[in-house]
């Protein structure tokens, strides 16, 4: 498609490149030949006593603008084996080519400046610099309008192909015109009709392009639909594994367990010296349990918390997160060295975790503020960002999963959609180690 | 096109740059391309003051041979056999054809239509920058001629003033005085008066005051103009011009509707006529003296001053100029100079043709004097340098705009008509000002 389009361009600029030649020739010939019909009927005193003034050497001048004309084509041909990759090339070819039109303009006394019009649509398809390609448009536009014939005589003899059209008879006259005023329209049209080529074209890109983002959009949509099920799909493998586990682990474990304390039960009575090796036996099998319990926490536990401390986790969050999603979080730890337990660490990091998602995915937020210092024997946890925030707070799996976290800590949690939004949570601090 | 990018993407874009460079070469070639050492010139033959002349070829051929001489590898090509009346013609067909002589001859009115329309040379800076050349040399009237606008065009090559022939033996028949050559309009019009007769009683006058004078001689002599020098005006309904054209009605009063014509003259029954100085000095010489003027003795004098003018006539210039588009312009300049400032040259006018120098120094020279004498007879007073000098240098010159000639048919053939007719001459001038005008200003 756009390559016919272009296609068609092309013509329209061989066609008008054609139409000015043929009316620098049409000039040039035109008074060649009255020229010598004036001098073979014994005209010529009476007709210089009827004119402005006259051109030099009309042969010389035919001559002149032919080399001129060719010039122009050869140019022409020229730029087309350049492409477009050589631009300081089309430039300069752009440049000779002003200055040949100028040049026949000026040999035809201004009679004829539709050759500008050449240049015009030339510079439109070759300088792809939009302000080089204004710039030059005024300046040759510009150039049009002073290079007017009627204007430039007022100032300057120029010689006026019209009095050498009025030497015919009347007839003849308005043929000659006729012909003339043709080509100057043709030339305009021509060159209306070519800009229009020109805008369609790029009308036609700008659609492209429209499309083009149409379509990244839907796919960018698409996309975050499947990671939000890929999400999904985790949190099931997730339960999965821990249902896995916990059968696998604890119920294995309390099976043995019964079926150990059932046989106590049997023999409490007729060997106790029996039951109490067994018990023995019941009490390993359960602290193997906890082990396996421990072990099967210690696995389920976030990799970063697991392996850093709870700010440095936090930290790499903020940094991982700002980056994926082009989000500035800035997170203020206070000045001490905060220590929690695994579970306290966890459920911070998870609320955290919960509301720099929700900032980013449904305040749409710019700035993220995450704080976590001690005030007054107590935690507090405050996440707040510059997002569209919401009227109510409604309260969705997110939020109602964070209340019950804070509240495992014995905490109190709030939440602010008024000015973006803001978490605020207080959890008293228990210092010291947790226990099993 | 697809096919030519395949077989010689590369050739091809270098073939064209090579011609286009050719046609730059060619360009620039035919620019510079200096032509032959040929100087033309473009002249006619015979005289521009209606006169015989043989002798055209003479002036020219003398200054083409010290010229060639004076810059060897150089020739000078003349036109010869164009008759002045073709000349014109001549001239614009070649200018058509941008094929015009370097240096040529313009007539008087071809010059400001030449000008206008760009083909003379503006001489401005060529008279600037030649240090040897001092145009205060020459009558600034006859200078004058030479300019459109205040730029110089041409430069003037042989001057004709106007001078009024008297028969000086109808004059001693009836007794009067030869007028001084500070005479006016008043002197002449009561010899006029006392001159006119019925000689043989059959009640037709055939004895006359003067012939040929019209009413541009009286404008000149009253110190009047006809149109302002840009051309954009006429001042037909100025005193002076007014008061010229009733002096001419009462000279022709005189004659009660009789028309007086230049056979009259020839015949010997008119006192006074207006000639040139080229009529003067052919006439007055061998073998013309004896065709013409030979039944009675003649002599000239200045023309009479009207009442607000002086001794005024016009000057009739023949000027030269060089071609707008020459490619050798420094010699054409020479050549130029050489025909209209050297005095050798110019000297030969006085013996060769019949007009006078443009140069002050020969016309006013005791050289010119002695070359006039020895072609008339003895007895006859020749026109001294110094009154000559004088008549050239205040002579009255025609502006120079593209419509003067067409212009001042037009107001000859009105003011004729007015003459003619018993109409109210101050009215009637004043209605053909304003349409002389608008003529002017179309």
């Amino acid at each position: 498609m756009k390559e016919k389009k272009e296609y068609y361009t092309g013509m329209f600029q061989w066609t008008l490149l054609f139409l000015n030649c043929m009316a620098v020739v049409f000039i040039c010939t035109f008074i060649y030949v009255t020229t010598n019909r004036i001098r073979a009927h014994y005209d010529a005193r009476n007709f210089l006593g009827n004119v402005m003034t006259i051109p030099d050497n009309p042969r010389m001048n035919l001559w002149f603008c032919l080399i001129l004309l060719g010039m122009l084509v050869i140019n022409f041909i020229f730029r087309h084996f350049l492409q477009s990759e050589h631009s300081r090339g089309a430039a300069f070819s752009l440049l000779a080519e002003l200055l040949i039109c100028v040049v026949i303009i000026y040999r035809l006394d201004f009679n004829y400046n539709g050759l500008l019009l050449l240049v015009f649509a030339n510079v439109i398809a070759y300088i792809k610099d939009s302000k080089a390609k204004m710039g030059f448009l005024l300046f040759a536009i510009g150039g049009y309008l002073l290079a007017d014939y009627e204007l430039l005589s007022i100032y300057m003899p120029l010689f006026n192909m019209m009095d050498y059209v009025r030497y015919y008879t009347f007839t003849s006259q308005q043929w000659l015109s006729c012909i003339w005023n043709s080509m100057i329209s043709l030339n305009i049209i021509l060159f209306v009709g070519y800009c229009f080529s020109v805008i369609n074209i790029q009308r036609g890109t700008i659609a492209e392009v429209n499309e083009l983002y149409h379509d990244l959009q839907n796919a960018n949509e698409q996309l975050s639909e499947y990671a939000d099920m890929a999400e999904k799909m985790a949190q099931t493998n997730e339960r999965n594994r821990i249902a896995r586990e916990i059968h696998d682990t604890l119920g294995h474990r309390l099976t043995g367990i019964i079926a150990g304390l059932d046989a106590c039960l049997a023999l409490v009575d007729v060997a106790p010296q029996e039951v109490k090796k067994q018990l023995g036996v019941l009490a390993d099998v359960s602290r193997e349990g906890i082990k396996e319990v421990r072990r099967s926490v210690s696995e389920l536990r976030p990799d970063a918390v697991e392996r850093l401390s709870l700010n440095a986790s936090i930290r790499k969050m903020v940094t991982d997160m700002g980056k994926v999603a082009d989000t500035q979080i800035y997170f203020d730890a206070g000045g001490e060295k905060l220590e929690f337990g695994e579970d306290e660490s966890n459920i911070i990091y998870r609320v955290i975790q919960e509301s720099i998602t929700n900032a980013i995915r449904h305040g749409h937020a710019g700035q993220i503020w995450v704080t976590l210092k001690r005030i007054n024997g107590e935690i507090l946890l405050e996440v707040k960002d510059d997002g569209i925030g919401c009227k109510e707070v409604q309260s969705g799996f997110g939020t109602r999963h964070m209340k019950e976290r804070i509240e495992m800590l014995g905490g109190t949690i709030a939440f602010d959609g008024q000015k973006g939004f803001k978490v605020t949570a207080h959890i008293p601090i228990r210092w010291g180690k947790t226990d099993d | 096109m697809k096919l030519l990018q395949k077989r010689g993407s590369r050739c091809i874009p270098i073939l064209l740059l090579l011609l286009f460079t050719a046609g730059i070469i060619f360009i620039i070639f035919y620019c510079r391309k200096p032509r032959s050492m040929v100087l033309e010139f473009g002249m006619f033959t015979g005289s521009n003051w209606n006169v015989a002349n043989a002798n055209s070829f003479v002036i020219i051929d003398n200054a083409i041979a010290r010229f060639e001489a004076e810059h060897p590898g150089v020739k000078v090509h003349y036109y010869s056999g164009v008759p002045k009346e073709e000349y014109s013609e001549w001239l614009s067909r070649k200018i058509l054809a941008g094929e015009e002589p370097d240096v040529f001859m313009v007539l008087g009115s071809d010059f400001d239509q030449f000008s206008s329309i760009g083909i003379m040379k503006n001489l401005d800076e060529l008279i600037e920058t030649d240090e040897t050349f001092d145009k205060e040399k020459y009558f600034s009237s006859a200078l004058s001629t030479g300019k459109y606008g205040d730029e110089q065009y041409a430069l003037p090559y042989e001057t004709v003033p106007t001078l009024m022939f008297v028969n000086q033996t109808l004059l001693t028949k009836e007794g009067i005085q030869m007028p001084e050559s500070d005479w006016d309009w008043e002197d002449m019009y009561n010899i006029c008066r006392q001159v006119t007769r019925d000689l043989d009683g059959d009640g037709i006058l055939d004895q006359f005051g003067i012939c040929n004078y019209d009413w541009l001689d009286a404008v000149y002599s009253n110190g009047g103009e006809i149109f302002q020098t840009n051309g954009k005006t006429c001042y037909l309904a100025e005193d002076t011009v007014i008061d010229a054209v009733k002096y001419t009605r009462q000279l022709n009063e005189l004659y009660q509707g009789q028309k007086v014509v230049r056979e009259n003259f020839n015949e010997g029954n008119v006192a006074f006529m207006p000639l040139t100085f080229a009529e003067y000095r052919t006439y007055k010489t061998y073998p013309y003296k004896i065709k013409r003027y030979a039944n009675f003795k003649w002599d000239c004098i200045t023309m009479p001053a009207g009442k607000d003018g002086d001794n005024v006539s016009q000057v009739d210039t023949l000027l030269m100029g060089i071609s707008a588009n020459t490619r050798k312009e420094e010699l054409a300049w020479e050549f130029l100079k050489l025909l209209t400032y050297d005095e050798e040259i110019q000297t030969q006018i006085f013996s060769h043709s019949q007009g006078a120098s443009v140069l002050r120094a020969v016309t006013q020279s005791a050289e010119m004097e002695a070359i006039v004498q020895a072609e008339m007879e003895e007895g006859d007073t020749v026109i001294s340098g110094k009154l000559l000098g004088k008549v050239i240098e205040e002579g009255y010159t025609a502006p120079q705009f593209k419509k003067y000639e067409q212009a001042l048919a037009l107001t000859n053939s009105e003011i004729g008509e007015i003459l003619e007719n018993d109409t109210n001459i101050e009215s009637n001038m004043k209605i053909l000002q304003r349409t002389i005008n608008s003529y002017l200003q179309q």
